[in-house]
């Protein structure tokens, strides 16, 4: 899916690519279908998939996070007249 | 079971406090609420921090704070996949759904039948989708209700018969009344209150309960073996393995074309308040991978074979798993706190998927087809309207049916609507797609997800596929979506030649 993109090109949405990790992570499900290692008597099973939650959660807070850096930056560089929207507000 | 009177004090008071929350919501943000975006979509002004709630009180309901430890309770690790489908679902909202927010935003679109119908320029296409959507819904709004009746029954109500069912009667019209006047924006509100409650229960009961239990080793030391990991497949076959992980992709595909999560992505102010939520909503997600594990819990503290819960169990199934062992572990006025944020957790997405079934039938089917000449006060009148009728339809659809049949309703709904993705997935990223081609696949992919189901007695939707001699036994909803892309894309050429390009 991060291959269809949305215009632009590579520059500005390779980080989409780190994306595609959760899936390889979770729906390979023989590589984490065990018992061991156990961590603090949590099965292999049950405590890889709970970490996934927040590696995942990483992975797209720092997909966000780049792809902000690298579109402010673009919109630097073309010095526009006009400014950007305002960041939608917090509440 | 007698009424335990503390917890229900707490759980009605909790209860009041949410109604009246729900009416006053009508003034946050004061706008004209005789418009449908204001009615419908809070005005699509959402910040990340609203957006937060909403999406999160949207997504994980009642029936998953139930469902999901049951099925964990029941099956084991097979029930898990809800954790693989959770960590799944944000990167696919951070790819799609910004941009479809921004298509709609800019082009007033209220519901995906909008967006399809502007897109493709079909009124056939859009409504298939609308009616889709709507029918996919309406068991999922029924099963909210199932939720709520597990805890009204756990408190010590009588079950059954007309007396037994007015609780969830008063509750389904409090919140009928409070959607009709203030729209989406008592859910919104709602949702705030709903979180605080359900993150203090959750949080308690993984302190709590593996305190008294022994610790987390000694709950999984107490789950028989063969339930702790899936069943290794035997001969030439995937087995559990390929069903874990498609039951995974595919419910994380068909999340968010449910309108009501559509409704939640909608209404936000920005596309990036979706981009961050997409990574700020994981927080629900470890959530309800510890919920899951309350199945195991209720396991180790052995309220199964308890005498007091042997009434719900039989009552409720493994339902009951959650309240049972709320019951045996908290001190009651604790227990109506738990209680009230699974009920007003089924309020929340209750609301929110009437009216998006609401939106649905009033710009797609309404004024698409009955009065295009409809004023927007007229519009959202109906749509009001229709919000009502969802509901009453939703308690008729609970009282007058076996609840197996709402449970094998909503399976399906999961297998209808993924049918929507590639008309949406096509429509935002592929140049040209034909509208007619879409409407074949989407039929073929209704029909043959239908009958896969209808293979497994609609008691499953996994479905046992053979090919070259290896069976792949995998979720219904994610084959029958594949060829419903095949025959979307290859068909689209067929129709295109000789046509003028309808495409924009």
């Amino acid at each position: 899916m991060a291959s269809k993109k949305a215009g632009g090109g590579l520059k500005r949405y390779w980080p989409r690519l780190l994306l595609l990790i959760p899936f390889f992570a979770v729906l390979w499900v023989p590589f984490y279908n065990r018992l061991e290692p156990a961590l603090g008597g949590v099965p292999f099973f049950y405590w890889y998939q709970l970490a996934w939650i927040l590696v995942g959660a990483a992975l797209v807070l720092s997909v966000y996070l780049i792809e902000t850096r690298i579109t402010h930056a673009l919109e630097r560089t073309r010095t526009l007249l006009e400014r950007t929207d305002a960041p939608g507000d917090i509440l | 079971m007698s009424l335990h009177l503390p917890a229900t004090i707490v759980f009605v008071a909790l209860f009041l406090f949410v109604t009246w929350l729900g009416f006053v919501a009508a003034r946050w943000r004061k706008a004209d609420l005789n418009l449908l975006h204001e009615w419908g979509l809070g005005g699509r002004r959402f910040g990340t921090i609203v957006t937060w709630f909403l999406l999160g009180g949207d997504l994980y309901t009642a029936y998953t704070f139930i469902a999901v430890p049951a099925l964990v309770f029941g099956k084991g690790a097979m029930g898990f996949f809800a954790v693989p489908y959770t960590i799944l679902i944000y990167p696919i909202l951070y790819l799609v759904f910004p941009r479809l927010w921004a298509i709609a935003h800019a082009r007033g679109h209220v519901t995906a039948a909008d967006f399809v119908r502007d897109h493709f320029g079909s009124r056939m296409l859009a409504l298939a989708i609308a009616l889709t959507g709507i029918v996919a819904t309406m068991p999922y709004i029924a099963l909210q209700l199932v939720g709520m009746e597990v805890v009204i029954g756990a408190l010590g109500f009588p079950g059954g018969g007309l007396l037994g069912h007015l609780p969830l009667i008063i509750a389904f019209t409090i919140l009928a009344a409070f959607t009709y006047t203030s729209g989406l924006r008592a859910p919104a509100l709602i949702a705030i209150v709903k979180d605080m409650l359900i993150f203090m229960t959750v949080f308690a009961a993984i302190v709590l309960i593996p305190a008294k239990l022994g610790g987390y080793g000694a709950i999984f030391a107490s789950v028989p073996q063969e339930k702790l990991t899936l069943a290794p497949p035997e001969g030439a076959s995937l087995g559990s393995h390929s069903a874990y992980a498609t039951l995974a992709l595919g419910s994380a595909l068909a999340l968010f074309l449910y309108p009501h999560s559509m409704t939640g992505i909608l209404s936000a102010s920005d596309g990036n308040v979706v981009r961050r939520n997409a990574a700020l909503l994981a927080a629900y997600s470890f959530i309800l991978g510890l919920i899951a594990l309350l199945g195991y819990m209720a396991i180790a503290a052995g309220v199964e074979k308890d005498p007091a819960y042997a009434a719900g169990f039989t009552q409720y199934g493994a339902n009951f798993a959650v309240p049972a062992l709320f019951l045996a572990s908290f001190p009651s006025w604790f227990v109506g706190v738990a209680f009230a944020s699974i009920a007003i957790g089924a309020l929340v997405p209750a609301a929110i998927m009437s009216i998006a079934c609401a939106n649905l039938f009033t710009r797609n089917l309404y004024k698409e087809f009955l009065r295009p000449d409809c004023t927007e006060a007229q519009e959202a009148t109906v749509a009001k309207i229709v919000s009502l009728v969802v509901k009453i339809g939703a308690v008729v659809f609970i009282l007058a049916i076996p609840q197996a049949y709402a449970i094998q309703l909503q399976l399906l709904g999961g297998i209808w609507i993924i049918q929507l993705l590639p008309a949406i997935l096509l429509g935002l990223y592929a140049r040209s797609c034909n509208a007619s081609a879409l409407l074949i696949g989407w039929g073929a992919g209704l029909a043959i997800g239908t009958y896969m189901a209808g293979t497994q007695g609609f008691a499953s939707s996994v479905y046992p596929l053979s090919a070259f001699g290896v069976t792949i036994p995998g979720y219904a909803a994610l084959y029958s979506v594949l060829v419903n892309f095949a025959l979307a894309i290859g068909l689209t050429p067929l129709f295109n030649r000789g046509v003028q390009p309808t495409d924009r």
